[in-house]
């Protein structure tokens, strides 16, 4: 089908749309037949994905299959689309978790209608940021990717046990805390707020460079002054940085991602977050490799933060969702670290760390949904014994939670290691050594969250007895993503040569600057 | 001597008028309780002037070039008038219901407000503005006060209010205008608009030129000139306010164009600082202050002040493009706005107007109409794929390419306040359950309100996929005026 070949880029990031145009028609009291129309959707947009990856040719890398459709010409705005290594890897992520996702609301009964469309207009929008060659598209799509979570929070979301205490015990009241209406709005208004500083930007680079064109590639051959590179590219770091929970910026994310119903955790801390960190490299280090020279120290600087403080949280949580969500928090200090060393290693395993714990913490999620849905509690001392209930469900948060803290063999330590190797080459052996410390502190919270839920004599174990193991859907899900944690861990060439490609025809453009940088400060 | 073919320019207009007639005559043919013909009557002709308006040329100049007929005039036309068939639309089964004797009033006020909004973008005679805008606002108040003791939706409370207020502000403004365009004549002797714009500058000249445009800002309620607004909004029946949170809005920002781009252009440096001052003044105040709101009707006056100061951003920049950004503004806010308030009408019909706790589990009890407000609210918002997104993104560029960098800021994050408030309107509708005596199935809404509402909608969203058309025409329009 030629159509199908020339346009593919445009069917995956329409396949999900189109299906949730779909189920506007459907009857809300037939929710079969919307599991089924959601799934057809998903199904297409990854049947599309990894055909893409099979197709693209390595031998040639740069963008491939390039379509074009015109948006606004009198603005020079383009629906152009293209792929290159880079967005291979995360169309193929973006693809396992939506469907993932769908399998893991299979049992949802609460207006299953609206959550399928809301859910699969997100994820259109996530594709389209991932294979948009036009600055201005790219940010339109970044925008349908982030609001839906408003009114998915705010309607499915749940609440979680976090007891006011403290002196600031009273605002916690005030504002309910861990409610589901106050996780919502604050995640929309702090994204929000950063997609301010990010159009502020775009408008500035639009004008800078002759005002006439949104095309990436050509913003990337503006060579913008270097004055407008050093105010934009911190303002374009917070921006998207506030979707990749950069610190101070990550509040949003544990409040977001516990209140957020299974499939929308799965998919916004899977892959939403990817979209900042994304962000920041494609259109902040690319566009602006001066400015990313310049500020790379503080990018780095904050991203060991996000990695220590993001953990040292994660210890101290008691309620399941906020431990793997603070997790989330770490592990994307990790993709920035890799992205401020602007090394070879370094951004290799910054990609492939988005891949990775997009994997890892979809599965997370997927279980944590899972226990949820049987024990009706995400309090972890309430908690002990379920795996003699749910063997599985237990195998599979090990499997994850090892992967989580770097075990050779599984996806997460290929890209930690990579991201460590480009910190040490980058000569800043602190934030190296910070990782490391930091993966440690992984390995303390996430083995002991998995014995306390899963080991031991719990205080409920006469309770537990109604528990039962993953279901059919719920089995899919699990096995997908456990396998492409195994698979892609122990044959990371199957990813990291598409990123490897794009990382060489990206870097020397942020790298030389950076040496030119060099050069000047001698 | 005038002949019949000078009046071309004024085809539409003329044809607004002889509409007027008809309705008037025919109302007085009908008798009590036939009465809702002249509603259909009234949006009948209303359409067809619309449709007329992309057939009929209007170019040219009549009386002597105190009219000028050009592609801006002809936009600000389209723009009353279609807002006009839709709001007559949306108001046809309310009016019917509450007023039924007095129906035709209501419609030829509504249409003489109209001619006045139609003349005025092609005036360039000081006293044909000021008589154009005498037109529009009389009846306008006379409409806002249109509830009596014979009303039982309980707004006849405030019905005086908002007709008093919006009259003695009205009254005011035109005092300060036309004290503004008294020194204005008496320096350059002249009341054509060509004849001032050669005018030497003079500094008591510029004071004029202030006082004229600070009585515009308080038609279109810009801050802080802005406290009749949320008195009048809720006291009005719900469909006029509709119209009237539109219609004037976009003829006085014609006026004020006139009076910037034409006949002060070569002194506008100072009335810039003016627009300035009124962009923060009104997105800060509107954004606020409709925070605490918890009347709709309130909440969306507060927030079309915020609209109204980011719209005066296309003319803070001072350029053709700003001032084309402006007009698309201008339609999509429209279209929005209207939207906006006809779903309140049909959400409550026969009470006042619906406070947030009204609107509680709406997603529920109509799902369409929900989703409908949802839209609006996320228009308004400049979420993308709406309207409002390119509205506001247009006028940003303008801004922005008019060096005011920091405004673009400062009015993004202004933008992620009013998300709140606008999200709690949406919070009510589609998180929050029903209240326990609200779980009946919902009011049956009219089918002429229902197709307004829908037109709304598809303009709403169709300007939001597919801006370039009307992007296209604003900037026709925008040059037109800078031509003359």
């Amino acid at each position: 089908m030629p159509f199908l070949e020339s346009h593919l880029l445009g069917v995956i990031v329409a396949a999900p749309f189109l299906a949730a145009l779909a189920l506007l028609f459907v009857s809300p009291t037939r929710p079969g037949a919307i599991r089924a129309i959601s799934l057809v959707g998903a199904l297409v947009s990854l049947a599309g994905s990894v055909h893409v990856a099979l197709g693209y040719d390595l031998a040639r890398g740069g963008l491939q299959r390039a379509e074009r459709y015109p948006l606004v010409p009198s603005l020079g705005i383009d629906l152009s689309l293209a792929v290159d290594g880079w967005s291979v890897s995360l169309l193929l992520l973006t693809g396992v978790i939506i469907v993932t996702g769908v399998l893991a609301s299979w049992t949802l009964t609460d207006r299953p209608r609206d959550f399928f469309v809301l859910l699969l207009v997100l994820v259109a929008g996530v594709f389209g940021v991932f294979v948009c060659q036009d600055l201005f598209v790219f940010f339109l799509f970044y925008e349908i990717a982030v609001l839906p979570m408003y009114l998915l929070i705010g309607i499915w979301g749940s609440r979680g046990k976090v007891p006011a205490a403290g002196p600031f015990a009273f605002v916690w009241r005030r504002f309910d805390v861990g409610g589901r209406e106050y996780a919502a709005m604050k995640l929309t208004l702090m994204l929000l707020v950063g997609s301010a500083a990010i159009l502020v930007v775009i408008l500035a680079l639009y004008s800078a460079a002759g005002g006439s064109t949104f095309d990436l590639q050509a913003l990337a051959r503006a060579r913008f002054p270097r004055e407008l590179q050093l105010w934009a590219f911190p303002l374009l770091w917070l921006g998207f940085g506030s979707l990749a929970g950069v610190f101070p910026f990550h509040t949003w994310s544990p409040d977001g991602h516990a209140a957020a119903p299974t499939a929308v955790s799965m998919l916004h801390a899977g892959v939403l977050m990817k979209l900042g960190a994304f962000g920041v490299i494609r259109v902040g280090m690319l566009l602006l490799p001066e400015g990313a020279s310049y500020w790379a120290p503080t990018v780095g600087g904050v991203a060991v933060i996000n990695v220590l403080y993001g953990a040292i949280c994660a210890l101290t949580q008691r309620d399941l969702k906020y431990v793997i969500a603070y997790s989330s928090v770490s592990h994307m200090g990790v993709v920035m670290l890799g992205a401020a060393t602007l090394t070879v290693d370094g951004w290799n395993g910054a990609i492939y760390q988005m891949f990775a714990h997009g994997m890892m913490t979809g599965l997370f999620f997927a279980l944590v949904g899972l226990v949820y849905d049987r024990a009706h509690t995400r309090w972890v001392p309430s908690m002990g014994g379920f795996a003699r209930q749910m063997p599985w469900v237990a195998s599979f948060f090990v499997l994850a939670g090892l992967s989580s803290l770097g075990l050779p063999g599984l996806a997460g330590f290929v890209a930690e290691f990579l991201v460590f190797l480009g910190a040490w080459q980058s000569q800043h052996y602190v934030w190296a050594l910070a990782g490391v410390l930091g993966a440690w502190v992984t390995a303390v919270y996430v083995l002991r969250v998995g014995r306390d839920i899963f080991f031991g004599e719990g205080p409920r174990s006469d309770e537990i007895h109604h528990l039962t193991d993953a279901r059919r859907s719920e089995w899919g899900a699990l096995w997908v993503l456990g396998a492409c944690l195994v698979v892609f861990g122990s044959y990371p060439r199957l990813i990291l040569d598409f990123i490897h490609v794009a990382t060489l025809e990206y870097l020397p453009r942020a790298a030389g600057a950076a040496s030119a940088l060099l050069e000047a400060s001698r | 001597m005038p002949t019949l073919s000078d009046l071309g320019p004024l085809a539409l207009d003329l044809g607004l008028l002889g509409a007027l007639l008809l309705v008037f005559a025919v109302d007085l043919v009908l008798p009590h309780g036939r009465k809702r013909v002249l509603g259909l009557l009234t949006a009948a002709l209303l359409t067809a002037l619309f449709a007329a308006s992309f057939t009929t040329s209007t170019a040219g100049s009549a009386f002597g070039g105190a009219y000028v007929g050009s592609e801006w005039a002809l936009l600000f036309k389209r723009i009353a008038l279609a807002a006009g068939a839709l709001a007559t639309l949306g108001a046809l089964d309310h009016v019917d219901r509450h007023f039924p004797t007095r129906q035709g009033e209501f419609f030829l006020l509504l249409l003489f407000s109209l001619l006045g909004m139609t003349l005025l973008p092609g005036a360039r005679d000081l006293l044909l503005l000021v008589v154009c805008f005498e037109l529009m606002g009389i009846p306008l108040a006379m409409l806002a006060s249109f509830a009596k003791a014979d009303d039982t939706t309980g707004t006849h409370r405030h019905a005086a209010e908002a007709g008093l207020k919006l009259y003695l502000v009205s009254a005011v403004s035109t005092a300060i205008t036309l004290f503004g365009l008294s020194y204005v004549y008496g320096l350059t002797g002249s009341t054509r608009i060509a004849t001032i714009a050669a005018a030497p500058v003079t500094p008591l000249l510029g004071l004029g030129m202030m006082f004229t445009v600070a009585g515009m800002a308080f038609k279109i309620g810009a801050v802080p000139f802005h406290m009749w607004v949320p008195d009048t909004y809720q006291g009005a029946p719900v469909p006029f306010v509709a119209f009237l949170s539109v219609a004037p809005k976009a003829t006085g920002l014609a006026a004020i164009g006139l009076l910037l781009s034409v006949a002060f252009r070569e002194q506008r440096g100072p009335l810039l600082g003016v627009m300035l001052f009124f962009v923060v003044a009104s997105v800060v105040a509107g954004s606020l202050l409709a925070l605490p709101q918890r009347d709709v009707r309130r909440l969306l006056a507060y927030s079309g002040i915020a609209q109204i100061g980011y719209m005066l951003m296309g003319f803070a920049a001072g350029t053709v493009r700003g001032t084309a950004m402006l007009l698309f503004y201008v339609a999509g806010y429209a279209a929005t706005n209207l939207g906006a308030f006809l779903v309140l009408e049909a959400v409550t019909p026969g009470r006042p107007g619906p406070t947030l706790e009204d609107l509680r589990g709406l997603s529920r009890r109509s799902p369409w109409l929900a989703l409908a407000l949802l839209v609006f609210l996320l228009s308004l918002a400049g979420i993308p794929f709406v309207v409002g997104f390119w509205a506001k993104l247009s006028v940003f560029l303008a801004a922005y390419q008019a060096g005011l960098g920091w405004l673009v800021l400062f009015g993004a994050l202004m933008a992620i306040v009013s998300l709140w408030y606008y999200l709690q309107v949406a919070k009510a509708a589609y998180l929050d359950d029903p209240p326990p005596e609200e779980r009946a199935p919902p009011p049956a809404v009219g089918a002429p309100l229902a197709l307004a509402i829908w037109i709304c909608l598809a303009l709403v969203v169709g300007m939001g996929a597919y801006p370039r058309p009307f992007l296209e025409s604003a900037a026709t329009a925008a040059q037109s005026l800078a031509g003359h």
